[in-house]
């Protein structure tokens, strides 16, 4: 395929003596909708925690737009172009939708205190720009009219889009998504579908995390399975979906099937 | 600066420094219990140890020690000192339970935020100080030799005092005994799953409010011991006396890694120590200043204290 | 819930007013406010009197200084959720310098302002920057030692005059036909005040914009906000020594007044009571911190006829005050929006995003 994005090599990540990804190869292409499976503690979350910096890992590397990524702060690597959102979800509950997700876009500003403070031409301009990118992606997300409101007084399903808003916020390349159709119906998790579509048609490309098979069989164009710390697949989903590692992995620990 | 002095009398002033470190530790465990179980300083425990010193001080009243007698001999003098040492942890203990009762857990119960729970007790320590400053007018007070003081043994130039090993050995005696309550009993028991993880204790059947009540009782046990050993050791006392010993006691429970029992006996121990080298080589007017940068020191290269907490969960 | 929003809140209604009023009524109304606070020592009466001390004295020190402070802490307290405990010492800062270069050099007061305001500012980083990286609860132990220790070294070196401190400071050179001496507190009120109203507008600037939402994330969820792009520590850092420099102008106008100054006037009870003014009047709440330090000040001048047992009342007061309303007397409270065309966005048919 294209070019890749986002790459692992021989990713290891112990705590103490338990070791939660084991030589984990990945890549993510650009323009793609890659999907991360595998059962519960199989690691997927500790692969976005390697990845957005907040864990570093034990030995590999993490390159992303042919960058290291490893002992850079998060905030670098949010700068640097990818974004997340959170399996329980980690709004700033007592901030406005809005300033959710400007808070999101304030990513590329450059003025900070002292332009706030003497209101200088640039930062007056960055602030409109940054409401205006807000308002957009409030739009995007259908949660326009949300925009007012405390992050904490959404409905639950507001709050998970949200949380996407505020991560397409920062301009990511790469946004990765940690089960973002978690606790949707089923109505809900077709439109969830058809948005994430439009998030990679937009021109950006997304992993996620997903329990959802029908979800991520519809609209990945690769999947990678994880169990116990190690990828055991990796392909398109038809492959996936028939390969005897996979499914004896899941009937160990078979997936919420909901 | 004097360093020479630090050389000549290095065995002296390590003994010293121990026994001022066996009265931090035991004050320190207080701090670090408490943070355990509710993560919070509590800003109230200088006091619980004032208390324990004034007690301290009106038990030998009551038993008839005046500071003008000379000091008592045989069981007398082991009952007396026993009589104030009951006395002092008695009162810190009671003080240390009502602290929480006042200033934590109406708090706690509707889950108000970590700020207004500090103010909370820095409300009641600002009333015992004043309290005790209009009780006492402000005026330091002086313990009576209950004890003769003599030197047992001479070791490489240091003097060995019999009441500052009374100290050291005591204080190692509580501290095993508390040891023994948190890794055997059935409320040390509770307040090590509390530190672990508030949820589930409660989940697994652990009532808070008990275990909570009992871990202030420790904490002001520990620190009430730690008043009447101060008294018998510096034999003075004053409103002002928990503030400073308040603030040595908790940097010692963050140096040696605060809600981790075992470092802040080790973290009290070093820090009676670096402080009385400290003392002898910069003058006293400079201790509080060295142990500070050592604490900044610490923190800023392991910033989990020296024998790591007990309690970390990872975070994201 | 429900019983409570029916309720009649004066509050929400003067802010819906306050939101639905034209240009001209909000700026009247704010010079109305403003001009009341500048002719405020004028209100010299019984009522207000305080035993020891008149009204104008007081109004500068404690209120108006108070005010001040917690004005500077609640940026550090209040928006970033950072507990410092050591406050104190900035203020210790300024007001050393203008008692050292005051005494020692021919600069006069608006010379030193900066001076003292950039020193403050500079103890700030340093205490700041690798501090500010650890725990919460590590950060309020360094704190109050620091504030400990700015006034034990101030004790301990002779050269600034030990445990006496510093005496015959000089006071401001006269402005605008006001003459700032000892006997009369007023002209000193009116800097203060100019001084106060000043941090009050740069606090509501950043709040509303990008600083205000960095803090406002590193407050509630520090790890997300890293995540979200906020080089937390730097807007922590930042925080600081805005407070800082707040708390060292304080300091320099304070000393100036009281024309000599010693170290223990610089003691945690400072620090203590400043926080408390913050976390009683309604911590991250500007109007709410400004009225718990008004009345943390004034009470126990007011109640100075208590005399000893005063302070015990204070203590007391904290904690009830803290069992009964937590978050303070004017807690912060954040207004929702519902209007879907809110900030009026231009209507754009359906969503894209570039």
């Amino acid at each position: 395929m294209s070019e890749k994005l986002l790459e692992l090599k021989n990713i290891t990540m112990k705590f103490g003596g338990v070791t939660a990804l084991s030589e984990v190869n990945l890549h993510v292409s650009k323009g793609e909708i890659a999907a991360l499976i595998g059962p519960n503690g199989a690691g997927k979350t500790t692969v976005f925690n390697v990845v957005t910096g907040v864990y570093k890992p034990t030995s590999g590397e993490v390159n992303f737009v042919g960058q290291s990524v490893v002992g850079k702060k998060r905030y670098q690597v949010t700068k640097m172009g990818i974004a997340r959102t959170f399996q329980n979800i980690r709004l700033f509950g007592e901030s406005t939708a809005l300033e959710n997700v400007v808070t999101g876009a304030d990513v590329h500003s450059k003025s900070g205190v002292v332009g706030a403070i003497f209101g200088t031409p640039r930062s007056r301009r960055e602030e409109a720009a940054a409401l205006e990118r807000g308002m957009e992606l409030l739009e995007f997300m259908g949660l326009k009219h949300r925009a007012g409101q405390l992050g904490k007084n959404l409905p639950y399903g507001d709050q998970r889009r949200l949380e996407i808003a505020r991560a397409l916020a920062t301009n990511p390349q790469l946004l990765l998504l940690d089960e973002p159709a978690a606790g949707f119906n089923p109505a809900e998790k077709v439109a969830l579908a058809a948005t994430i579509r439009k998030i990679r048609d937009a021109g950006y490309t997304v992993l996620l995390i997903e329990h959802d098979m029908s979800l991520i069989m519809d609209i990945s164009d690769r999947v990678a399975v994880l169990d116990f710390g190690q990828k055991i697949a990796d392909d398109v989903p038809k492959v996936v979906q028939n390969d005897p590692r996979v499914i004896e992995a899941y009937l160990g620990a078979p997936a919420d099937a909901s | 600066m004097d360093f020479a002095l630090l050389h000549d009398a290095f065995w002296g002033l390590t003994f010293d420094g121990l026994a001022l470190g066996a009265i931090y530790a035991l004050i320190s465990l207080g701090y670090t219990l408490v943070y355990g179980v509710l993560r919070l300083i509590n800003f109230a425990h200088s006091e619980v140890f004032m208390i324990g010193t004034f007690s301290a001080l009106v038990a030998s009243g009551i038993m008839g020690v005046k500071v003008e007698d000379d000091p008592r001999t045989g069981w007398n003098m082991i009952f007396t000192l026993l009589i104030c040492l009951v006395a002092a942890m008695l009162a810190s203990g009671i003080t240390a339970v009502l602290v929480e009762i006042v200033a934590y857990r109406r708090l706690r119960q509707r889950g108000a935020t970590k700020l207004a729970t500090l103010i909370s007790a820095i409300g009641v320590s600002i009333s015992l100080v004043e309290l005790f400053r209009i009780i006492t007018d402000s005026l330091p007070r002086e313990f009576p030799r209950i004890m003769d003081k003599t030197f047992l043994f001479s070791y490489a130039g240091a003097d060995i005092r019999n009441d500052k090993v009374i100290v050291i050995i005591a204080a190692g005696l509580m501290m095993f005994a508390l040891e023994r309550f948190i890794s055997k009993s059935r409320y040390g028991k509770g307040i090590r799953a509390v530190s672990m993880d508030e949820n589930t204790a409660t989940l697994m059947g652990v009532n808070i409010n008990k275990v909570i009540t009992v871990t202030f009782l420790a904490g002001g046990l520990m620190a009430g011991a730690a008043a009447f050993f101060y008294i018998l050791v510096y034999e003075n006392t004053s409103f002002k006396v928990g503030f400073f010993l308040g603030i040595s006691a908790f940097t010692a429970a963050v140096l040696g890694g605060i809600g981790n029992l075992k470092g802040a006996l080790f973290g009290g121990f070093v820090l009676g120590i670096l402080e009385t080298y400290t003392s002898a080589v910069f003058g006293t007017a400079w201790k509080a200043v060295i142990s500070f940068l050592i604490l900044v020191l610490v923190l800023l290269i392991k910033p989990t204290g020296l024998f790591g907490e007990s309690i970390q969960q990872a975070r994201v | 819930m429900a019983d409570k929003k029916n309720r009649y809140n004066i509050r929400d209604h003067a802010a819906t007013y306050w939101e639905n009023s034209p240009k001209w009524r909000r700026v009247s109304m704010s010079i109305a406010f403003i001009a009341f606070f500048y002719a405020l020592p004028f209100l010299n009466n019984p009522l207000v009197n305080t035993p020891g001390s008149d009204f104008q004295s007081v109004l500068f020190y404690p209120v108006g200084m108070y005010v001040l402070m917690a004005i500077g802490l609640n940026i550090v307290v209040g928006k970033s959720g950072l507990l410092d405990l050591g406050y104190v010492a900035f203020f210790a800062i300024g007001a050393y310098t203008m008692a050292i270069l005051g005494t020692h050099t021919a600069l006069n007061f608006w010379e030193i302002l900066p001076i003292g305001i950039a020193l403050s500012m500079v103890a700030g980083v340093l205490l700041g920057t690798p501090t500010l990286r650890l725990r919460g609860d590590y950060l309020a132990i360094v704190t109050l030692g620091f504030g400990e220790i700015v006034r034990i070294v101030a004790v301990n070196i002779e050269a600034i005059g030990g445990p006496r401190g510093i005496a015959g400071i000089p006071t401001p050179p006269d402005l605008f036909k006001a003459k700032f001496t000892i006997l009369d507190p007023k002209p000193y009120y009116w800097v203060l005040l100019t001084f106060t109203l000043l941090v009050i507008w740069m606090v509501r600037r950043m709040a509303a914009r990008r600083p205000g939402r960095a803090w406002d994330a590193i407050r509630q969820d520090d790890d997300v906000a890293q995540l979200m792009g906020v080089n937390t520590l730097k807007y922590k850092v930042w925080a600081f020594v805005l407070g800082a420099a707040v708390a060292g102008a304080g300091g320099v106008l304070y000393a100036s007044q009281i024309l000599s100054i010693v170290p223990d006037q610089f003691n945690l009870n400072v620090s203590i009571l400043i926080l408390a003014c913050v976390v009683f009047g309604g911590i991250g709440n500007l109007w709410g911190v400004i009225l718990g330090a008004a009345l943390l000040a004034f009470t126990p001048e007011r109640i100075r006829f208590l005399s000893q047992p005063r302070i015990l009342v204070f203590g007391i007061a904290l904690v009830v005050m803290m069992n009964l309303r937590p978050d303070g007397i004017l807690p912060k409270k954040k207004r929702e929006h519902f209007d879907p065309n809110w900030k009026s966005v231009e209507e754009s048919g359906e969503g894209e995003i570039k």
